[in-house]
């Protein structure tokens, strides 16, 4: 196998990986801003020099040469190489800054020259904190600059488009958001104009920055000149929490980041997931996270003369499992959700047909055929339908396929629908009735939840952990990224930390403002209310309710929340073994 | 050369409307085209070219047949043949005559070339400025398409070439090789890394061999006279004829064509007719802005070839001489030149983009009488830190000319620097460990 040299180490490789990816990949740190495994290479930041030499091979023995203290004799290119760009060849010698002054020093004289016209606005700065140039200026930077004079101006607070915002000061001129544009979203709508140090990306004239990808490039700029005009100062990042999870806007479920800052969601950015959505992410998707902080329902409500009003955790469930209990099974219809984690579509389904005995059990196709393109975006825009028909959420024998409800609702034939996070009402799927029971459980304030007779709050997928099947088949898991009030202690452990007081204590004079909900995860109500119709059920957290589904679902068997890790897993889509 | 007036020019030779493709024929134009398409293999014509010890006129100095031997061999895909007539570097005008007055020269010279090398295109890249003889050109490219020689089935042989005239728009980096293909290509200028080489991977892609305009004008001669007789022009080890752009403080400027390896003596007081107003010599810079300027003192026997410069401390680049008299102020020199460096910087790489900007403030500085004593080590620190870590050779261009002015003209720097009100004794510490 050929070998290279890297800093006096031998490493074998196989294929025809560059230095810097290869080094990457075997945990020797270089500096670059310009690379990005994701795009092409242009070789333009030159952070990333390194010496490259090749060993002198004689030609009679095939074997190297070695010099009068027995060291084998190196040739050496005359310049510094790209490591970004330079192909590892068999007996190549590498060295980087780790034994070579000459890259230390080349290091030191990039950053010198990149930091010359960069505004070193730092403090007022949102890249700050997670900033490679900051953060590579600290480990391989200069320890002052030579630069006297004032820095070239450029433009400001520029809209590239609806949701970037450019300071041209601040651009390294790296391209990597150029090349996002003609290399991954293709919408080729940006590009560098001027020259030279007056150097800085922007759209055609009269265009805008409208991709709907557009923010990646906020992501992939290496310095504060791409900023994400709703996220401005709006946190610092060592302020904030992150947690790995997966956004539901759509059946592609791509992997990502929820920021958050005394509980309060802040921001998505996506997370690379090699199955799923690499390092990208639909803006669409990344804006989502308002509707975590908008119209939420906050403590179980029951309808008394007519109104909605408070009611405690145990009268709520007391209430609907009474009404359950007042109507005929055949007479009840269970709507599922493809908004749900596998979990809670499994306990609904065992609530529907071993507990009240209904075959009426079925979940909303959310389709937008708009909404999809040929990258990342699905037109189905529920993030768990595969969960759905994995867990088996139809009827069964005998039972009414969804859309004959508003028939059978009409006719009298259900009088009672059991709504389990979706809004019937207010996508029109269902008719309003007056004389039909509902019982809600919402995370929101829909047209659904007003209605409610029984109205539980549901957590979000922000605020659970739960598993999510997306159209291809790849397994993946939520994590809890805030705390809901009565917060289950299953979630704690699992939970982003940024700052250890972070999640704070009742003490924090945030604690219990209005970022916190009274509301439960799913499982935890399902159970409560299997509980209360007479089947004892004890779950000790999602992570039980899994176990037990592994059990009874092929297509799981033998996994467990570990081995779904951040990157989830491909199913192999089997049937229902119920 | 003691004999320099018995020259007879074989680029420009001295006939009345070399521009109409008749009188061009009459003179034996095309003839080495039809002679190589009637009779020689692509390889022959390369090994004739290698053979004749022809080296690139665009600055480099490279052996062009052995440069057309690295195309790969033809896989019936499209195949390049780029000309580079974006003739911007200052002091430099010699392309232009070429184009002006033997347009056809240098056409069957790149058709010549593109059979030997198998291309299947040739794209002619002008810089726009030089609206009036791109018409000439394509005047001349459709005297030359009407007569067979451009087009499909060539003299009625099976060798098709297509040949296109793309007009650059104002920027010097588009005579970089590849920052040319990329302007053809319809991109923003940007220089390619290499490795890739344009045999590898050049225009679209595909196989490319690029040439200069002056280049290309020597083949037919070759073809016509043979690799041998070409040998003996001039200079051994860079013969030819060589347009010798002559400008500055002299009383005659302009292109003169001379065999290589004239002594720079020679072209200064004899050919271009010695220094205005009989003042004396201060400087010379051999070949273009970019070539290290040489003292009065350094030029005694040096000749114009590229090892005789090399030895006495500078480069051949494209032999446009710029004379400068003992009247100049090299700082003044030296702040323009590093201007158009950082003027024409493309600002892909940071050390050209950030350390051109920064040479022309210190420079400047300097020129204004503000600099500091350290500041020539700075600007010595800066080139050092620009050359050779760029993506093309537009820093070390434009660090060169600093590194030797400074060098070879360090008491004006520092007496200009010592007026200032502002220096500062000790040197400003350098970031280096």
């Amino acid at each position: 196998m050929p070998r290279v040299y890297i800093d006096e180490a031998v490493f074998e490789f196989e294929g025809r990986p560059r230095i810097l990816e290869f080094c990457l990949q075997h945990g020797i740190e270089l500096p670059y801003f310009c690379y990005h495994p994701a795009l092409s290479i242009p070789a333009n930041c030159r952070q990333c020099l390194v010496e490259v030499g090749q060993l002198v091979i004689d030609p009679k023995t095939g074997q190297p040469e070695f010099d009068e203290q027995g060291k084998p004799v190196v040739r050496f290119f005359p310049k510094l190489m790209p490591s970004c760009a330079t192909e590892l060849t068999d007996g190549m010698v590498v060295r980087t800054h780790r034994t070579s002054p000459l890259v230390r020093r080349a290091q030191q004289d990039n950053l010198e020259f990149i930091l010359l016209n960069h505004p070193l606005d730092c403090p007022i700065c949102d890249q700050a904190g997670e900033c490679p140039l900051q953060e590579l200026t600290y480990k391989f930077g200069p320890d002052s600059s030579r630069f006297e004079f004032p820095k070239v101006h450029k433009p400001k607070r520029i809209p590239l488009g609806p949701r970037v915002i450019l300071d041209a000061e601040r651009c390294i001129n790296c391209t990597r958001c150029v090349r996002f544009t003609e290399e991954i979203s293709r919408s080729r709508q940006l590009t560098i104009v001027q020259r030279g140090e007056k150097n800085y990306p922007a759209t055609a004239p009269g265009t805008v920055f409208d991709d709907p990808y557009s923010m990646n490039t906020i992501d992939i700029c290496p310095v504060g000149a791409l900023t994400s005009a709703d996220f401005r100062f709006r946190a610092r990042v060592w302020e904030m929490a992150s947690t790995p999870s997966i956004c539901t806007g759509c059946a592609r479920g791509c992997a990502i980041t929820i920021w958050t800052r005394h509980n309060r969601v802040e921001r998505f950015t996506p997370r690379y997931n090699p199955l799923v959505n690499d390092y990208w992410m639909c803006d669409e998707g990344r804006l989502s996270y308002r509707q975590l902080e908008e119209n939420r329902t906050s403590g179980p409500h029951l309808r008394q003369d007519g109104e909605l009003s408070p009611a405690s955790w145990e009268q709520a469930i007391e209430q609907g499992a009474a009404l359950l209990r007042s109507v005929p099974p055949h007479e009840i219809a269970v709507l599922g959700s493809a908004f749900l984690p596998l979990e809670d579509l499994y306990l609904l389904r065992r609530l529907a047909f071993e507990v009240l005995g209904t075959a009426n059990l079925d979940y909303i196709r959310h389709e937008d055929p708009g909404f999809g393109d040929d990258f990342l975006r699905l037109s189905d825009r529920s993030p768990n339908r595969m969960g759905c028909e994995l867990v088996g959420i139809g009827p069964t024998t005998g039972g009414l396929p969804l859309p004959q409800w508003p028939q059978a609702l009409k006719e009298g034939r259900i009088r009672l629908v059991l709504v389990f996070g979706d809004d019937p009402l207010g996508t029109g799927v269902l008719p309003e009735s007056e004389e039909v029971i509902w019982i809600v459980a919402s995370s929101h304030w829909t047209p659904t939840a007003r209605r409610a007779h029984v109205l539980l709050p549901l957590a979000t997928h922000a605020e659970i952990t739960g598993c999510f099947l997306n159209r291809e088949g790849i397994l993946q898991r939520t994590r809890p990224a805030k705390a809901i009030k009565g917060q289950q202690r299953t979630l704690v452990p699992e939970m982003g930390k940024g700052r250890l007081d972070h999640h704070g204590t009742p003490f924090d004079r945030w604690w219990g403002h209005e970022y916190y909900y009274d509301c439960r995860p799913g499982w935890h109500i399902i159970s409560a209310l299997m509980g209360a119709l007479g089947l004892s059920v004890s779950y000790e957290g999602p992570h039980a309710v899994f176990l037990e589904l592994t059990h009874r679902i092929a297509a799981l068997h033998g996994l467990n929340y570990e081995k779904i890790g951040l990157h989830g897993l491909r199913l192999t889509p089997q049937p229902v073994a119920d | 050369m003691t004999n320099w007036k018995a020259y007879r020019p074989l680029l420009l030779p001295p006939i009345r409307g070399l521009d109409r493709i008749e009188v061009y024929e009459q003179h034996g134009g095309y003839e080495a085209l039809r002679r190589v398409l009637a009779e020689w293999t692509p390889a022959r014509v390369i090994e004739e070219v290698k053979a004749s010890g022809l080296r690139g006129r665009g600055g480099a100095g490279f052996s062009t047949g052995l440069k057309w031997s690295f195309m790969p061999p033809p896989d019936g895909r499209p195949r390049y043949l780029c000309v580079n007539g974006d003739e911007s570097e200052p002091g430099t005008f010699k392309d232009r005559q070429i184009l002006e007055f033997n347009p056809h020269l240098l056409i069957e010279g790149a058709l010549i070339a593109a059979y030997a090398i198998q291309a299947t295109a040739i794209y002619l890249y002008i810089r726009g400025e030089y609206a009036d003889w791109i018409d000439r050109v394509e005047v001349a490219l459709l005297q030359a398409r009407e007569r067979g020689y451009i087009g499909e089935r060539v003299l009625g042989t099976d060798w098709s070439i297509a040949f296109y005239v793309h007009r650059g728009a104002g920027a010097y980096i588009c005579g970089e090789e590849s920052a040319l293909m990329e302007s053809i290509e319809g991109k923003r200028a940007y220089p390619r890394q290499k490795p890739p080489f344009p045999a590898q991977r050049g225009l679209w892609g595909r196989p490319t061999t690029i040439n200069n305009v002056e280049t290309l004008a020597n083949v037919p001669l070759i073809i016509r006279h043979g690799a041998e007789w070409y040998n003996q022009i001039g200079a051994p080890k860079h013969p030819g004829p060589i347009l010798y752009g002559i400008s500055g403080h002299v009383n005659r400027p302009g292109v003169y064509e001379l065999p290589s390896g004239m002594p720079i003596e020679t072209l200064i007081y004899e050919v271009a007719g010695g220094i205005r107003g009989g003042k004396r010599l201060k400087a010379v810079i051999p070949g273009g802005s970019s070539t290290p300027p040489l003292r009065a003192d350094q030029i005694a026997g040096v000749t114009m070839d590229a090892e005789s410069l090399r030895a006495a401390g500078s480069m051949m680049g494209t032999a446009g001489m710029v004379v400068l008299d003992e009247d100049t102020d090299m700082v003044r020199v030296l702040v323009r030149i590093a201007e158009f460096y950082h003027h024409e910087s493309c600002g892909q790489c940071t050390p050209c983009r950030e350390g051109t900007g920064w040479l022309v403030k210190i420079l400047r500085r300097i020129e204004r009488g503000e600099g500091k004593p350290a500041d020539l080590e700075l600007l010595l620190e800066i080139c050092n830190q620009m050359e050779g870590r760029t993506v093309c050779a537009l820093a070390d261009a434009a660090a060169w000319p600093v590194r030797h002015t400074i060098q070879r003209f360090r008491e004006e720097f520092e007496a200009r620097c010592r007026g200032s009100l502002f220096s500062v004794p000790e040197p400003i510490p350098s970031t280096s460990q």
